[in-house]
Parts: C-alpha cells; structure tokens; sequence
C-alpha cells in the first residue's frame, strides 16, 4: 500500500460520521439506481417480447411493399417451403409462414369482416402467443383441417362457440371469388378488443386453397434466439432468400415502428430521475471533500512549504475521493442487487399495474432480473459524478499560498 | 418567551452564513431537488391530463351510456331504448358540464382514389361543441351548423389518405337496423386536426339528423356520453346519471359506464400517478437529506466549544436544539421558495407545449399526444414543500438532539 | 361507378318517365333502356388483365323490372356455380362450395366484384343512374352516319356517388360509345370504352367493352357480350334467394 493510499484511508476517517453520511447517499441512490435500472431495462424487454409475440414476430419475411400495401397479390412464393429452408438454415424451430387475407365472417345470423391467418399449426405456437389464449376449445392442428380459431369478441358477436360453422368470404388471391366453411376449433381471448374483434386464424394449406394461393404466402414469421441476435440473424435470413422474388426480410422495428419509440420517450423520463438522483449524490461528495480541504488548509500550507506539490495534494483529495466511492460503489451494488434479487424471486408488483401491464402486454407480476449492465450503469455514473464533484475542491490546492495558509484559523 | 426566540432565530440565521460555500452548496443541493420534483410532477400530471384530456375529455366524456351490447357489436341495431326527445329532456335539467346523446356507427368511407374505414358520429353541434375536441380542433372551413347540417367533417390525415379536400364530396356507407345498406354523398365543409393521429384517420362527423335520416333509426341514439366538472371525481355524476335513466322506462337496458372502466388503463395511471408523484418527492428528498445532515453534523461540529459555552451559561437544551432545527430549516425554506421559482420559471414558458414529435408514434403508444403540457398545481408544490420541511425536520433532529446533550465542560475544552 | 349497369345489363331501370325531363337525360335514359330492355338475358365473358397475369369468367346474367339481376358464373371451372343476385341495394352471394347465401353487408360493398375492376357497389346499384344525376347535352356531332351525343351528368349533391361529373358519348341509335368519369378537380380517373359495336339480340349494342384507370393503362376489365335476348318472359321465382342456392338453369 503506498503511503498515498494510507493517507487517504486515515484521512477519510478523521470524521468518520461525516464519511458514513457521504457514503450513505452514494448506497441510497445506487440501490434505488441498480433496482430501478433492472426494472426498467427488464420491462422493456419484456414489453418488446411480448408486444412482438403477439403476431409481429422479431422478423419478416415479406414480398417488398407488403408491409405498406398488404395486397394480396404481394406474395413470398412457395411459402412452405422457403420457412422449412430458413428453419434448416438457420437451426431455428421459431419459424412460421402465414398468409392473410380479408374476408366476410358469417355465422347463420350475423357476418362481420375481419382479417383471417393462415398459419403453420406446428409452428405458430412457437412465434406468437395467440395459440396459447386459446381460452375454449383448442389450437388448430392440421395443416390442411377446414378449422378457424377466432377471437372472443368475435365469436361473441357472431354468436357461435366451438363445434359451430363459420363461412368465409373473399377474394382470393387471382381475385376470383373465394369462399369456404370452418369448424370452429377453438376461441381465443388476448384481453386486447381490437384483436378479439377481428382476427381468426386457420390451417396455411387450408387458406391457400380456399384463397387460390397457389402455394404462397405473405409472411415468414421468425424469432430469434435473442432479441440482441435478430441484427446477425436478419443478415442471415437475406442471404437465405431466393433472387429475383422481391423478397425482404424486415426487423421489429420496421414492423412496429412505435415501439422503439415508446420506449425512447420512456427512457428520457427516466433519465431525468436517475440523472437528479447522482447530481445530489454529486453535491452531496462536493459539500463534504470541500469541507474536508477548508478543515486541513493550515495542515496542507504545512506540507506545501514543506515542499509538497499541489498537484500531489490535489491527488490526495481525489484519492480520497475514489475511495469513497468505490466503497459506495461496492456496498451500493451490492445492497441494490439483494434489494432486486429480493423482487427477482418473489416477484415485484405495484397497485394497479395488472392494468398498465395489459396496456404495455407485460404481467402483472414482474421477476426482474439482474445483469452486470443493470448492475453496474448507475453506481458506475455514481462514481463518475462523485470523483468529478471533486474537482473542485483539489484544483483549489492550486491557489493556496502556504504562508497564508498555515496562518488561516 | 418571545424574545428568547428571536434570538434563537437570529444565532440560527447568523450560524447559517458563518460557512457560506457550505450553506450555497447546499442550498443549491435543496433548490434543484425541489426544482426536479415540481417540475417532473408538472411533466407527469401534464402527460396524464393530456392523455384524459384527449382519450376522454375530448369525445367519449367521463361518463358513458350505451345498449348492453353496443360495446362488443357497435352497430346501429344497438341502439339505447329510450327516445332521444327522452333522453334531451332528461339530461337537460341535470346540470352537466356538457352532454351529447349522438350516433356513431362504422362505416365506409370512399373518395375517388380510396376507401377507408371509420367511425360516423351524427352529433347535434349544439351539444357537442364543449364536449367534442373537433370544435376546436377545424383547421380548414367550419364546424357543424345544427343537427340537420348536410356537411361532414373530417381529420387532417383521412383527407391525405382519402386524396380528397375540403369542398370535395365523399360518399358515405353504412348499414340500418335491418342490415340494409345505406349511402350518400357528403360534402367536407371542415377538416380538423386531433392530438391523436387515430382520431384523425378513423372518425367523420355530420349532423345528427342527417345521419339519423341515412341510417333510417328515427329518434334514436347509440350514445350519451356525459363530463362532469372534474375528472378526478365521477361518481356525483354517474349517480345523477343513473337516477335520470332510472326515471326512464326501459333504463335497465343500457350499460352506464364510468370513463375509468371504458379506459381502465388511463383510469390505473391516474391512481399510479398520485402514488408516484408522492414516492418520487419522498425519494429525492432521501437523497438529500444526507447531505443535510451532514452539513448539520458539520456545523454542529465545528461549533461545539461555543454550544459548550451557551450551555455553561444556562441556555437551555431545548434552545440549542431549535437553534440547530431552525438553522435547518430556514436552509431548507431559502431552497424551496428558490426551487419552486426556477420550477415556475421554468414551467411556464413550456405551458404552450413541449414537442415531442420525434416520438409521436411512441407516444401514441402510451395513448399520449406529441405536445406534452405541463402542468403546475397548487397542492404539488404545496406537497414538495410540505414533505421537505417535515421530513427535513425529523432529519435535523438527530444532529440538534446531539448538540443539545454536549457536557458543557466537555465541550468548551474540545479541540 | 354507374358503368356496371350499362355494361354488364345487370339492372332493370325505373321506365316511368318523369316530366319536364331533359333532353339530355331522355338521351340516357334511352341509352340505358336500349341496352336492357325490359328483360334480358344474356352470355358474356369477362377478362381481367393485370401486368402480369390474365384470367376470363364466362357467366349468365338475367334482369329483369327496377333493379333485379341474377348472375351466374359458368366458367372455369373452380367458379361456376357462384353466383350473384341483386335486388335494389341488396346483395346476396352464393357459392357451392360453402353451399350458403350470403348477405353481402356495407364493409365489402367497395371490394372488387369477382376481382374485377368493378366493385360490388357498380355491379349492384343502378336505381340512381338517372335520377341522381344532372343531365347536360354538351354538343352533338356527325359521326360515321350518326349523330353523337355528348352528355355531361353532374351527381346531385348528396348523391353516393364519388365522382366530380362523368361524361357519356351516345349515339343517335342509343349505343353507348364512351362512359367517362372524373375528380372533382375535372381530371378523368377512367373510362369505359365500347371498343366493338353490333347487332346483338335484334338491336346493335357495345358487344365488347373495357374499363381502366388512366393511371395504369394496363390493368384493365373486358366485357364481351356473346349472346343476349330482350324482352323475354322470365320464371317468377327467379329473383329469389332459392333460387340462387338451387339453381334450376
């Protein structure tokens, strides 16, 4: 240990009370940093994953302008074939072709138009959540079953439940007229009206045939292993892609564009928090080591006349500095990853946040997380801010003049 | 007694400038803890009025009545089954803030390059001018003369989409109560601009009688919609609603809503919304506080040998500890009445709106506008100031109790 | 938008005749009668043509009084049997596939009727031709041995009809030679042409007609007229939702 550092240690404890005070902000604001952070960063995972499992997927595999047009001519060509190539290729199960198309729903008494999904029965359970809301009934097995699961609303306004038929009506994809009759197989609730309302999904071979697809679809619906990965496994479903189809492969956030965007707007609320949390802390490590430079300035006019440089003096202070914070830093992080471990296995909730959570497509409980990043960001900015409140009072041993100094009260 | 504490108050102003840097740090420390706090608050409470103001003030109003069915199938065969000469007599005596009974069914909308899909309100203007944002909200030609008006008007985006403009016809689909279908042609006499770009895309809006006379449904309505003076407190308004249908024959056929179960998400954010306003406030002052103590162990500290010496000379504890409180808290005050200026200074420029349009799409997703305005009240500035002067005071009373119980022998002697 | 009736005869017009009528409109109104008759029936084939792909239906159609007309698809294969009936706004559709009727409800009045470049809206309404419209004789011309009309039809103002104004080119024997249609800002959107003239049914009528947009030339909608017959007595029960479901020719 050089004598440097000891001093710093036995400076740091002269007024220990002061010390544990300073500190003690520094391990109330990381807690609160690294609990908030981990939420936060967890939430927004959550919220993607789940807005996107719905029916968006990570990626998509689409006839260029489809996103934009959805007509029904823009096909991907021999769609089952090309998902069962990029599901080989890339090693992955969560690949799912659909088909999509509008059509008139009519029970005996009623008809409503609403969007109807053909789908990979195996598959599509492994890309959207729908499958899994099937609330009465089951999911469609067959590829090739004349089987429709529709939504609650749905089934509610046309007055059918499982078991009952339901007639098709539409345009397929030559234009020519398309029709066709389905059992209803299972009756799917996902909370949110709209889609309730005015989705249903049937077997893919079952819609091409009714539709004249011809074999196509209009989307490849793919997740990827981790979100963090659709980058490195978009470039790889382009190179998969046959030439001259007009095929693309677009990410989530061409998709859903608002998304990202909610949650930039979100951010920047929450920056605003933790930023006035660490300039506190900032001022609270200022108001201390400026007071603990004022207290020593005969002591460092002493050691200055002595021969001492300022600049080593100024080390001094942000040494001191430095070790308070890096004992903030580790009992902050520390205290904040128990406080949040606590949440991880009992899980955290909040009055009301079943709602919200339903509008955002979390839980209602949520299990956050701990990572290094979520663990480390904020007591890092801590520090950072700690040693840089600090400044000041160092570069003032620049301006002593030790006479006057050792003469100062 | 009195004198005693004058010069209580005045060794406690003279303690607090002994130190200045000190004093200014903290100060500064106070006066942005209490900046950021109204002034998040005025952010947040500004994000959840826009956010009533435009998905429930703005059209559906705070109280809502419907056919038991019209919520899961809105067509025109739900309709509510009371007259709409009923319904206006009714409601007229009850006093409302502002109230409409209107018609909105779906419909197809077709100009000459495109069809889309909307909702068609016949709404009487007379009625729905306070409680519709579209009054304000036309930007191109007028709003609705009277219920019988021929015009339609229509947002901003639908006429981009639609390629048409104003002066132009439309032509307008729509299905009666026996599934017939029904058209005409409506000419656009206003084009209005909504805070959600979903208003503008998916609701026209023509004269009640007109649209009664397309849907051949007499007199008749699919809606009530009621405000109230105060969104925060529905319930004397859905109970004055309640009795009115009540009084009516057939009231048990309709569904009466509270804005806070048509949009329970916004209804949860505004009940999250107080706890967080006071949790947020309460966190930033923990954040502080230890810098306030500290400053206060400081000063105390620093100052023993002359409390010593107070003491020796028979000042009473109690005085040396109001002395070291009073210090705290006239730090305290200074910052706050510095904080909550910056906070207003700051405020009120921005009360014409901050733009968040690089956003918008994500904002839309919160069901929030892209011009956010913030708002300023009285009891959150009351609540920051409130909550740091008494929290403030507990946490000066650990560092005054201490200074009181020096040994006044002990003290003076000190280094 | 009011093409469908005059090409595809799907719809019978009011024949009263109201007084103090336009010449202009007695024109239409003469144009129209002499395309349907009182009854018709008739055989065409309709082609849609689109950049990169092009498919024909055969069908029957039978009208008959105001606004009644069955239609019948025959060919391919995969088609016929679908069927369409229209009564004033009323539409029904049956396929033998679903072996259902169904009620063709106000959301899917804008699609495409059959895929064509008509939507089920012009295919079905034609009560409005006359009587939602203002009639203007514009010039009359000589043309080949025939005089021309040339007629300008504002619709009236709460008329569901998109157009600014459609202009139709007539014939002295009543022959519908061009059927165009406009914004609101004047600019012509697309036009049904009479692209083969002649004697059908003992009357000369448009034996072949196309619709396009102006905008894509090459996405177009053929009507041909094979066979027709006017004026012939049809069963009472054919207008009926039986019918359809069980067609007995």
């Amino acid at each position: 240990m050089s004598i440097t550092l000891r001093l710093a240690w036995r400076n740091l404890w002269r007024h220990p009370r002061r010390t544990w005070l300073t500190m003690g902000a520094m391990v109330f604001s990381n807690v609160l940093l690294v609990f908030m952070i981990t939420l936060q960063i967890g939430m927004y995972g959550l919220m993607i994953e789940n807005t996107l499992k719905v029916l968006t997927g990570h990626m998509q595999v689409q006839a260029k302008g489809y996103k934009d047009d959805m007509k029904m001519r823009q096909v991907v060509p021999d769609i089952r074939a090309l998902s069962a190539k990029l599901r080989d290729a890339l090693g992955l199960e969560t690949v799912s072709a659909r088909a999509s198309a509008f059509a008139l729903a009519s029970s005996e008494e009623r008809s409503f138009g609403i969007q109807v999904l053909g789908v990979e029965p195996r598959y599509e359970p492994l890309v959207s959540s729908l499958p899994g809301l099937v609330k009465a009934g089951r999911f469609l097995a067959d590829i090739d079953a004349a089987e429709i699961v529709v939504g609650s609303v749905l089934a509610r306004n046309l007055r059918i439940r499982v078991g009952d038929e339901i007639t098709l009506l539409g345009s397929g994809r030559d234009g020519s007229f398309a029709a066709a009759i389905a059992t209803v197989a299972g009756i799917f609730e996902s909370g949110v009206t709209e889609l309730d309302r005015s989705i249903a999904q049937v077997p893919l071979v079952f819609f091409q045939d009714v539709f004249f697809m011809d074999g196509a679809g209009h989307q490849i619906v793919l997740t990827a292993t981790d979100l963090a990965l659709v980058g490195a496994q978009q470039a790889a479903v382009a190179e998969l892609l046959p030439d001259g189809d007009g095929l693309t492969v677009y990410d989530w956030d061409a998709l859903q564009p608002g998304l990202r965007q909610a949650i930039q707007a979100d951010i920047s609320s929450a920056f605003f928090m933790y930023a006035i949390l660490v300039i506190l802390v900032a001022f609270s490590v200022l108001n201390t080591q400026l007071m603990s430079v004022l207290e020593r300035t005969r002591e460092f006019g002493i050691v200055m006349a002595l021969g001492v440089s300022p600049g080593r003096l100024g080390r001094l202070v942000m040494l001191e500095t430095g070790l308070m914070g890096l004992l903030g830093l580790l009992a902050g992080a520390s205290l904040g990853a128990l406080f949040t471990y606590y949440f991880t296995v009992n899980g955290f909730s909040y009055p009301g946040m079943d709602e919200m959570a339903k509008a955002f497509n979390l839980p209602a409980e949520f299990y956050p997380r701990v990572t290094l990043l979520t663990l480390t960001l904020g007591p890092l900015a801590v520090f950072v801010f700690a040693l840089l409140s600090a400044v000041y009072p160092a570069l003032r041993l620049h301006w002593l003049h030790p006479v006057e100094a050792m003469r100062a009260a | 007694m009195i004198g005693a504490a004058r010069i209580v108050a005045t060794l406690a102003w003279r303690n607090l400038w002994r130190n200045h840097r000190r004093t200014l740090i903290m100060l500064a420390a106070t006066t942005i803890a209490v900046w950021a706090m109204i002034f998040m608050t005025a952010l947040m409470r500004g994000m959840v009025n826009d956010m009533v103001r435009d998905g429930v003030e703005s059209l559906p109003g705070h109280v809502q009545v419907h056919h038991p069915a019209f919520r899961d199938d809105p067509s025109i065969g739900n309709t509510i089954p009371i007259s709409d000469a009923d319904i206006i007599a009714a409601f007229e005596a009850g006093g409302f803030a502002a109230w409409s009974s209107r018609i909105n069914v779906p419909a197809m909308i077709t100009s000459e390059r495109e069809t889309r899909g909307v909702t068609l309100f016949g709404i009487d203007p007379a009625l729905d001018r306070n409680l519709t944002f579209v009054a304000d909200g036309i930007v191109d030609g007028r709003f609705l003369v009277d219920a019988d008006d021929k015009g339609l008007l229509v947002g901003r985006k639908l006429v981009e989409t639609l390629e048409t403009a104003l002066g132009k016809r439309v032509v307008l689909m729509s299905q009666d109560p026996d599934n017939e279908i029904v058209d005409r042609g409506f000419r656009i006499v206003g084009v209005f601009e909504a805070n959600l770009e979903s208003q503008e895309e998916t609701m026209v809006f023509a004269g009640k009688a007109t649209v009664r006379n397309l849907l051949g449904v007499g007199d008749r309505v699919t809606e009530i919609a009621i405000l109230g003076d105060d969104y925060r407190d529905v319930e004397p308004v859905y109970r004055k609603v309640v009795d009115l249908l009540d009084a009516e024959s057939g009231a048990g056929d309709v569904e009466i809503l509270r804005w806070t179960e048509l949009n329970t998400y916004l209804g949860t954010m505004l009940k999250v919304m107080d706890g967080f306003v006071l949790i947020w406030t309460v966190v930033i002052f923990l954040a502080l506080s230890f810098g306030l103590v500290n400053t206060l162990v400081m000063a105390v500290f620093e100052r023993v040998r002359e409390i010593g010496l107070m003491l020796a000379l028979g000042m009473r504890p109690i005085s040396v500890m109001s002395q070291v409180v009073l210090e705290s808290l006239m730090l305290l005050a200074i910052g706050l009445a510095l904080g909550t200026a910056i906070a207003w200074a700051t405020i009120v420029p921005l009360e014409d709106g901050i733009d968040l349009s690089i956003v918008a799409e994500g904002m839309e997703f919160f069901g929030a506008a892209t011009v956010l305005y913030p708002e300023l009240t009285v009891f959150d500035v009351a609540l920051a100031n409130i909550v740091v002067l008494t929290l403030g005071f507990f946490a000066s009373l650990s560092p005054a109790w201490r200074a009181s119980r020096y040994e006044p022998m002990e003290a003076i002697t000190k280094l | 938008m009011r093409q469908s009736l005059l090409i595809l005869a799907l719809v019978a017009l009011p024949m009263t005749s109201a007084a103090g009528a336009t010449e202009a409109k007695e024109i239409v109104r003469a144009a129209i009668n002499h395309w349907r008759g009182l009854s018709s029936y008739s055989e065409m084939t309709m082609t849609i043509h689109r950049p990169d792909w092009e498919r024909s239906m055969s069908m029957r159609a039978w009208t008959e009084g105001d606004d009644r007309s069955l239609v019948r698809i025959t060919a391919p294969a995969r088609d016929r049997g679908n069927g369409t009936l229209m009564d004033g706004n009323r539409m029904w559709t049956f396929s033998p596939k679903v072996n259902r009727v169904i009620k063709v409800p106000s959301s899917m009045m804008n699609q495409s009727w059959m895929g064509s470049d008509f939507s089920n809206k012009d295919v079905s309404r034609a009560d409005d031709i006359i009587d939602q419209y203002e009639h203007t004789l514009i010039s009359e011309k000589e043309s080949d041995g025939h005089i021309v009309y040339e007629i300008e039809s504002v619709p009236l103002e709460d008329a569901a009809v998109v157009w600014g104004k459609e202009m139709l080119t007539i014939r002295d024997d009543f022959v519908v030679l061009e059927h165009r249609f406009y914004d609101q800002d004047g600019l012509l959107v697309k036009a049904l042409k009479s692209l083969d003239i002649g004697e059908m049914g003992g009357r000369v009528i448009a034996a072949r007609q196309r619709m396009a947009k102006v905008e894509t030339e090459d996405e177009w909608t053929e009507i041909r007229v094979d066979t027709v017959e006017y004026d012939i007595e049809l069963a009472d029960n054919l207008f009926t939702l039986s019918n359809l479901r069980n067609p007995r020719n």
